[in-house]
């Protein structure tokens, strides 16, 4: 079984790179950690970084997770590769790219490019957001599934992921004591279907709403509280029209042995206990 | 600083055209339970008290009651007003009937609002039980016109209230261990500018915004939370102009020493959260967005 510890960074590609760093300080509230000729770093915790723009096509959408140790890395490459999996090892330059020690990618069973990463950089200085978001941390991805039974098993065997709780077909999972880390979602092909950070505090969420507002941000679903996990959230649209999530109040699984994940129907009041609608951000809502 | 002679908000006695329209917003919105049938209007419930709001025809009638600690506090505050030269007048027995309570001064600030300051409003022995489940927990405060803020000021301060803080010259005044439960807003005309009902935490907040998205009550203001005392809000369009907010959280400013503030009159003093207010008058702050 392959160990995932925690989601590490998303790296999104993007056909105007001053426009997506542009969005991800003054809107997002992510700082700057390195600006090059092809690519942005940005970071949102203690990390060095927690997302990275390239230019290129935005079509290419990379999850990052880390695992402990080269041995773990190693043995994961293993498994997947006996399962058919093409496993490519990272180059030097590619791993420098990372901020990581070194790395792996495959594809997910749905097409997601995965990547497994050894040792990402930290930072001394603490992360100071451009603006005031009030953001922890970049906390968990959604992932687009063509077949979320089938990809739950992959998740859940073939790694160490844990369904949290289930709304309709959309298994919320972890990998650590965080109520989800991943979600899948039934969608059409590959991609990360949202990108969430966590904030401080609830009415962060919604001082956050106000902005999106003045800066004509479109908003996708929300301000809202998830009946699942308690959380605060808003969705909102940015470069290339990817998702971006604030949410604060992310429960933790205090119980690890004994909880049993909820199954809750697949309706607007499952997604929201206030009463916002989510306007397309999932298929069949 | 001798104690307020007012305790709590009592009621608001709106004025509107459509009896049974309005009473439809309270009951099918807002959940409140309907009081005891009155004279010439509509009553409401919003916790153990018979009467926490109704709404009246005659606009003559429009009111908005305070109950008096005690009877001497009650003979004190006539005292007070009439000394600095506030009409005062005891209400009669029909009147205080409609209005629910024991006994009633009806009094004027110097814009001209109809201030009762009412003795031992009647309650009643089955709990509030809300029509649906809007959290609303009681009658929080009123905010109302001035055209005199000064003038208002004084009258208030004859009754014992207290400057927590402004914005511009918003006066938020306080008469216990709320930030306030009385605001003076600066306008054209007097009258009740909003009515302020607080309601359990922010997820009724939250709940009754999308509600009223879906059934086409106008969001006048917010949500949002308010710099001088920290409560959440949505400010909401009533019937006939009427303004109904729903707060939450800790507004407790308790025993501790707290020194008049003064926020200029801008969208961030009125809301942190930066929502913006162009409906309202005396909530706008800056030009349609």
């Amino acid at each position: 079984m392959i160990h995932l510890d925690d989601i590490t960074y998303v790296r999104l590609g993007t056909p105007d790179l001053d426009l997506a760093a542009d969005f991800a300080t003054r809107i997002l509230g992510l700082e700057v950690t390195e600006r090059g000729a092809k690519s942005v770093h940005l970071r949102s915790d203690a990390r060095a970084h927690t997302l990275c723009y390239v230019e290129g096509d935005p079509a290419y959408q990379v999850a990052g997770f880390e695992v402990s140790d080269a041995a773990e890395l190693a043995a994961a490459a293993e498994v997947l590769e006996a399962l058919g999996h093409r496993v490519t090892a990272g180059t030097p330059g590619e791993a420098a790219a990372r901020g990581a020690h070194d790395f792996i990618g495959f594809d997910d069973p749905s097409g997601n490019r995965i990547e497994l990463v050894l040792r990402p950089e930290y930072r001394g200085p603490r992360y100071y957001g451009t603006r005031d978001a009030a953001i922890t941390g970049f906390n968990h991805i959604g992932l687009n599934s063509t077949d979320p039974v089938r990809d739950e098993i992959f998740w859940t065997r073939v790694c160490n992921a844990r369904v949290s709780d289930r709304i309709g077909t959309i298994p919320l999972m972890r990998i650590n004591r965080i109520h989800h880390t991943l979600a899948l979602v039934r969608a059409e092909g590959p991609g990360i279907q949202h990108i969430n950070h966590q904030v401080v505090a609830r009415e962060d969420v919604l001082r956050s709403w106000q902005l999106l507002i003045r800066h004509r941000v479109p908003i996708v679903f929300g301000p809202g509280r998830h009946p699942t996990s308690g959380a605060n959230f808003i969705y909102f649209r940015g470069p290339d029209g990817m998702v971006f999530e604030y949410s604060c109040g992310v429960d933790e699984i205090e119980d690890e042995t004994n909880h049993r994940p909820r199954s809750f129907s697949f309706e607007p009041a499952s997604l929201c206990m206030w009463g916002a609608r989510p306007g397309g951000l999932i298929k069949g809502t | 600083m001798t104690e307020p002679t007012i305790v709590a908000p009592a009621y608001a006695r709106l004025p509107v055209t459509d009896l049974a329209l309005a009473g439809r917003f309270v009951t099918e919105f807002l959940g409140l339970p309907p009081g005891p049938a009155i004279e010439g209007g509509a009553c409401f419930r919003a916790s153990q008290r018979q009467h926490d709001l109704s709404f009246v025809t005659d606009a003559a009638a429009t009111a908005s009651g305070f109950e008096c600690r005690d009877e001497a506090a009650f003979d004190r505050a006539a005292e007070a007003l009439a000394g600095a030269g506030f009409p005062v007048r005891r209400a009669d027995v029909g009147e205080c009937a409609h209005r629910l309570v024991d006994a009633a001064l009806l009094t004027r600030d110097r814009s001209g609002n109809a201030i009762d300051l009412v003795l031992r409003p009647h309650y009643n022995g089955r709990r509030c039980h809300l029509l649906r489940d809007t959290g609303i927990r009681f009658l929080h405060g009123i905010g109302l016109r001035s055209t005199d803020v000064e003038g208002d000021l004084a009258f208030w301060a004859a009754l014992g209230a207290v400057v927590s803080d402004r914005v511009g010259d918003i006066t938020y005044l306080r008469i216990d261990d709320h930030h306030h439960r009385i605001a003076l807003h600066p306008a054209d005309r007097p009258g009740v500018l909003n009515t302020v009902f607080a309601v359990e935490s922010l997820d009724q907040v939250m709940q009754a915004y999308y509600h009223a998205a879906e059934h086409q009550i106008r969001v006048l203001h917010g949500p949002g939370r308010e710099a001088v005392s920290g409560l959440v809000f949505v400010h909401l369009a009533g019937p006939d102009g009427t303004i109904f907010s729903l707060v939450s959280g800790n507004d407790d400013i308790g025993a501790r020493q707290h020194r008049p503030r003064r926020f200029p009159f801008t969208t961030e003093s009125l809301c942190t959260w930066g929502s913006v207010c162009t409906e309202v008058p005396e909530w706008r702050t800056e030009a349609a967005l």
